[in-house]
């Protein structure tokens, strides 16, 4: 716990005659008290406290005691000392004991004040005290005074009849000082929590209705204070306070003073955090100056104004006090005011007589007095350059530049401060300025292209524009001079506005010298001199591969036997796209390697380097010539495959589009990834893991110019996937794009050898056919077959009876044709009607009556049967007035013939009237027979019932079945079988 | 006879708008002279409702405002803190005539008037970065004292009422910071119940 002791009323001291007469007279009054103790100790002290008083003050929590002395004499004077107990709750209880000394005079009201940390409200206060002389000069122990009675200070009598209270209210702590906070019930509630922000605090019961929460190192949250609440557990009585935490006031930083005119001072610091808060301003300050006596309040936080006195004062002892409710802190500064001078900035920067190469600078100052001169420092900024310089001025200040470039921005500027005593500089005052112009200084970079234009040479000149300090200036237009070596045409001059940076000429004649020169609106740059040659120059320098690094293209060459005037190295940073932004860079006689690096360069990108030689007659001849890459990258494409010649044993792979000059490396050779179900790999090749972990067979290419691939030892009928890609020093393409292709069938093109050329014979047949039906029908089943045409014949005469022939017609006997005219009423019965009817056989070849098994082909003569075709009066089967070809041609199957018959033998049956007359045929065979029909005997035997057609040709008689015996006398051959007769 | 009518108004205003104090207003006798300094809107109840709907929509934002700067406990403890536990406050009877609805609104303005005049003082000091709380604050003391000038109009002229018996709250100057607090949002609390009630009345 800690406490404040406020002597309230000892604060001024005594003169010193007084002093000594007190001195005198407490000597005296000790020695008689030293009498009177030793007399006897159980007398009461004449000097004890009386009259003790106590008051309490809530705001600051505060008890104020109050007495006197008793017995005092007039005009006595004692160094006393009081010895205070302080009590809480109980006078048993005793929290503090403090021994306050101070002189003491006749009739004197002593005061005392003590600050209790716990809040007055918590807790009843008991006082008391005692009083002895001071002794501290003299040995023995203090003889103290009997105790006063016990004073109570209580201020919970007062506090009213709300149920709960809090203290203290809006107390104004420091961040970080230990705060106590408590609470009074007077409802007897125990279950009261207390929260500091929302977070619960926990406390100690001073007594039943009193907790107590310490609070230590109370942080600062806002400005507008802590909430500090407590609520019990029944009912809605929240009560509250809020603590005010201040942050520390801390000491003026910083804090110095300077003068710009003498006039007045400018006192400045830094103040630190601002302390203020709702129950406290914001710090003040205070600036005394010891030497006048003199104190100001300064208004603002950081800075304040002094006036100078106008007495000559040259020593200033300045005390800054800063001071809040709760704290006071103060610095102090010494200084001779001509030592504190900050030069105001000086002004009215003026530029005269500004020429190509120089200006002068002319400006004012501030006078701070005729007594003192000012150094200044001027600056000069221009072309990433500064120069200084220090001029020391009086009034007004003047410097000269000089060594200036042409047509050039400058920033100058100058800052003073005091030359006697250097304190500080003022602030820069600047100001800008631009050179005249100059002619251009160097010659323009020039470079040519040349070539031939239907024989014509075309020169495509290229020049980079001159620098800011070579041109001096703004370069307006670009003179081309050109003339011919050989005298024979007139030069030609050219004048080409900026900015343009190339221009295209034909030439009249290859041989010329160009000149070329920049001007502006000054003068003209020297000339840049370019030959341009018949001679191609030597176009056929083998190409060298170069490697780039980070730092670019490394490039060197042989030196040159010849004299030359320097080199050149052409590339184009676009290769890829045309035009092709032609670069080149000129090399000194003496140099023979260089390095090319531009920001242009990308990896992946081929880059051709031309190095040429300069004659001493300016004729550029080529030196050699390099391609690389800055970064090699590996290919991003796989060449396009063309897949050719697929036989079921191989196949041809053919990349011939593939361009190895454009790709993002020096193309090595290729790789031919083979996948196959088998997983075998032939000769040739080998076995390959691909990304995916899947294995196949990989030939590899090592001439990149080779772009055909016959894959061999192939299955039959077999699936594979195959992908070419391209290797570099950095990789192979992706293997992501496998082309697939299934081998054909080992015969099938045999097959088809043979089947393609029989379908179109078999075709050719058909159609050939079909035209010549007529004649094919002619030739193999005509209508009327010819006997001596057909080749049935000669088949059954070579194969089986080579003596087999045709009847001749001559050699028949004419037959007689008798026509019988009979009524059919007349017939009585069918024997007689039969009998008297012609009768009718038809000759018919059955293989049921051949006994032997050789086929027997007989031919039907129409022309008896068309005679007979209307007479059907005898019911024997007709023959068809018109039969099919079908019918009529070979009828070498029975079962065809049988059909024929039979279906126009119902037909006939039909058709044909009974009783009308008809032509009969009468064997050539048979036995005359005269006279008339009507005579013939009534019971002829059955088989000669009918004239019967003997067969027309001679037949075998082997083929003939012998004559049933008592069947007929007739000799004709009956070929049908019995049971087929029809009558 | 003008001139003793010019200032009443200016006299009730400045009586009313005094912090923590006024003196009582008794009701003038029906027919007792009433005049006022200007003449009265012919449409003076469409204004009064409009102005009842406006600071009824106002309300509840100048309430969420209030308790929100005030920091912890009270956005939390809105019941214990911030209820409408206010003994003294003019009471309102929704099914009286209108001549006693307007004379209970004249007194319930009044105390309105008066606390709200108390908060605002307070908070400009114990919020003082609270700018919008302010400038609430600020509005809606506005539109009450155009309605007080308004319901005064109205009595006066169709009812003949020139005074009416006024009452005001505590006065908080004495009173401790978290006191000041909390007595603020219990006003706050009950302005927004009333200040409903009221607008639906009319």
């Amino acid at each position: 716990m800690t406490s404040v002791l406020l002597p309230l009323c000892e604060r001024n001291p005594e003169p010193m005659a007084l002093f000594s007469v007190s001195q005198t007279a407490f000597l005296l009054a000790f020695l008689s008290l030293r009498t009177y103790q030793s007399e006897g100790l159980s007398e009461p002290l004449p000097w004890a406290p009386e009259s003790l008083k106590v008051s309490v003050n809530t705001t600051c929590q505060c008890l104020h005691l109050q007495w006197t002395v008793h017995n005092l004499a007039h005009h006595q004077e004692f160094r006393m000392v009081f010895q205070i107990e302080i009590s809480r709750i109980k006078t048993s209880n005793v929290i503090w004991v403090e021994n306050y000394t101070t002189t003491v005079k006749w009739n004197q009201v002593l005061h005392w004040s003590w600050e209790s940390k716990l809040p007055l409200e918590c807790a009843k206060h008991f006082i008391r005290m005692r009083s002895a002389v001071d002794a501290a000069k003299t040995p023995g122990p203090r003889v103290w005074s009997s105790w006063s009675s016990w004073e109570e200070a209580d201020v919970q009598n007062s506090l009213g009849q709300d149920p709960l209270f809090i203290f203290p209210k809006d107390k104004l702590v420091e961040e970080g000082s230990n705060v106590t906070i408590c609470y009074v019930s007077k409802s007897h509630q125990n279950n009261i929590s207390c929260y500091l922000e929302g977070v619960r605090m926990q406390g100690e019961q001073l007594d039943p209705n009193v907790s107590v929460f310490n609070l230590n190192h109370v942080a600062f949250i806002r400005e507008t204070g802590t909430n500090i609440y407590c609520k019990p557990g029944q009912g809605d009585g929240i009560k509250g306070t809020v603590l005010f935490v201040s942050k520390v006031l801390q000491e003026p930083k910083d804090f110095s003073c300077e003068t710009q005119d003498f006039m007045t001072l400018n006192c400045t610091w830094d103040p630190g955090s601002d302390t203020g808060l709702l129950k406290q301003l914001s710090q003040s300050y205070t600036l005394f100056e010891s030497f006048s006596g003199k104190k100001t309040l300064c208004k603002p936080k950081s800075w304040c104004l002094w006036q100078v006195a106008p007495e000559s004062q040259d020593m200033y002892n300045f005390t800054l006090t800063a001071e809040n409710y709760l704290r006071k802190r103060s610095v102090h500064l010494l200084f001779n005011l001509t030592h504190r001078v900050h030069p105001m900035a000086p002004f009215n920067i003026l530029f005269k007589n500004v020429s190509a190469t120089s200006a002068t600078m002319t400006w004012k100052v501030h006078s701070i007095g005729k007594y003192y001169t000012l150094l200044c420092q001027v600056e000069l900024y221009g072309e990433g350059k500064v120069t200084q310089h220090n001029v020391s001025v009086k009034v007004d200040g003047a410097h000269l530049f000089s060594g200036l470039e042409p047509d050039t921005e400058y920033l100058a500027q100058v800052r003073c401060a005091n030359g006697d005593y250097f304190w500080k500089w003022s602030e820069w005052t600047h100001q800008n300025f631009t050179t005249a112009e100059a002619a251009p200084s160097e010659a323009p970079d020039v470079w040519r292209n040349v070539k031939t234009v239907q024989g014509r040479c075309v020169v495509t000149l290229f020049w980079k524009p001159l620098s800011k300090p070579q041109a001096h200036g703004k370069i307006l237009f670009y003179n081309i001079v050109i003339e011919y070596l050989d005298r024979t045409s007139v030069s030609e001059v050219l004048s080409i506005p900026a900015p343009a940076s190339g221009t295209e000429l034909p030439l009249n004649q290859c041989s010329s010298q160009i000149r070329i020169t920049a001007s502006n609106s000054v003068g003209t740059s020297p000339a840049s001199v370019l030959v341009v040659s018949r001679e191609p120059g030597n176009e056929e320098v083998e190409e060298e591969r170069v490697k780039g690094t980070e730092d670019g293209f490394p490039l060197s060459w042989n030196p040159q036997p010849r004299h030359v005037t320097g080199y050149l190295v052409e590339w184009c940073e676009q290769p890829r796209d045309p035009p092709c932004d032609l670069q080149w860079k000129n090399l000194g006689p003496n140099v023979t390697s260089t390095v090319v690096s531009s920001d242009a360069f990308r990896p992946g990108v081929r880059y051709n380097f031309r190095i040429y030689g300069i004659s001493t007659e300016r004729v550029p001849y080529l030196l050699a010539r390099k391609t690389g890459y800055s970064q090699e990258l590996a290919p991003s494409d796989n060449p396009q495959v063309v897949m050719t010649n697929l036989t079921s044993h191989s196949f041809t792979l053919s990349w011939k589009n593939y361009s190895t000059e454009s790709q993002t490396s020096f193309i090595q050779g290729y790789h031919v990834y083979l996948k196959s179900k088998a997983g075998r790999c032939h000769s040739g090749s080998e076995k390959a893991v691909l990304s995916d972990d899947v294995v196949c067979c990989k030939y590899k290419i090592d001439n990149p110019e080779q772009k055909t691939f016959v894959v061999e030892n192939l299955q039959p009928e077999s699936f594979y996937e195959f992908l070419v890609t391209p290797y570099t020093s950095v990789g192979e393409g992706p293997h992501d794009a496998f082309a697939k292709v299934t081998t054909p069938d080992e015969y099938s093109p045999t097959l088809i050898r043979i089947l393609l050329p029989t379908v179109f014979c078999i075709l050719l047949i058909m159609i050939t056919c079909y035209l010549k039906s007529q004649w094919m029908k002619e030739k193999c089943y005509p209508d009327i077959p010819d006997p001596y045409k057909s080749s049935v014949l000669s088949l059954i005469k070579s194969k089986e009876n080579p003596h087999l022939t045709i009847m001749n017609i001559k050699d028949c006997v004419p037959d007689s044709i008798e026509v019988l005219n009979k009524q059919e009423g007349t017939r009585k019965s069918l024997t007689e009607t039969e009998s008297t009817k012609p009768t009718y056989l038809y000759l018919l070849p059955t293989e049921k009556r051949y006994s032997s098994p050789g086929p027997c082909i007989c031919f039907e003569n129409f022309t008896y049967n068309q005679a007979a075709s209307d007479s059907a009066s005898c019911g024997h089967v007709p023959v068809p007035p018109k039969a099919p070809p079908s019918q009529l041609g070979l009828l070498t199957s029975p079962e065809n013939l049988l059909k024929a018959l039979e279906k126009n033998y119902m037909n006939s049956l039909g058709e044909i009237p009974a009783g009308e007359t008809s032509l009969n045929y009468v064997s050539q065979l048979a036995s005359p027979m005269s006279g008339d029909m009507s005579n013939l005997p009534t019971n002829p035997p059955e088989p000669a019932l009918c004239s019967e057609y003997k067969m027309q040709m001679a037949i075998p008689l082997g083929l003939a079945s012998p004559p049933s015996s008592g069947s007929s006398s007739l000799s004709s051959i009956t070929l049908l079988d019995e049971g087929e007769h029809y009558h | 006879m003008k001139v003793l009518a010019a200032g009443v108004v200016p006299l009730l205003l400045v009586l009313h708008w005094k912090h923590g104090a006024g003196t009582p207003l008794p009701i003038t006798p029906v027919n007792a002279t009433c005049a006022t300094r200007h003449p009265c809107h012919s449409n003076l109840m469409n204004q009064i409702r409009n102005q009842l709907a406006q600071l009824n929509g106002s309300a509840n934002a100048l309430f969420i405002l209030y308790y929100t700067a005030q920091g912890e406990p009270f956005p939390n403890n809105l019941d214990k803190l911030c209820g409408p536990n206010v003994t003294d406050f003019p009471p309102f009877h929704a099914n009286g005539t209108e001549k006693t609805r307007l004379v209970e609104l004249y007194r319930i303005i009044a105390y309105l008037g008066a606390s709200l005049g108390n908060i605002t003082r307070d908070q400009k000091v114990l919020n003082p970065n609270a700018l919008s709380l302010h400038s609430k604050l600020n509005a809606t003391a506005d539109i009450l004292r155009g309605l007080l000038s308004n319901v005064l109009c109205r009595l006066c002229n169709k009812y003949h009422v020139a005074h009416v018996d006024v009452a005001y709250g505590p006065d908080t100057s004495g009173k401790d910071v978290f006191q000041k607090k909390k007595l603020g949002c219990q006003l706050l609390g009950k302005y927004k119940q009333v200040i409903a009630v009221v607008a639906q009345a009319f």
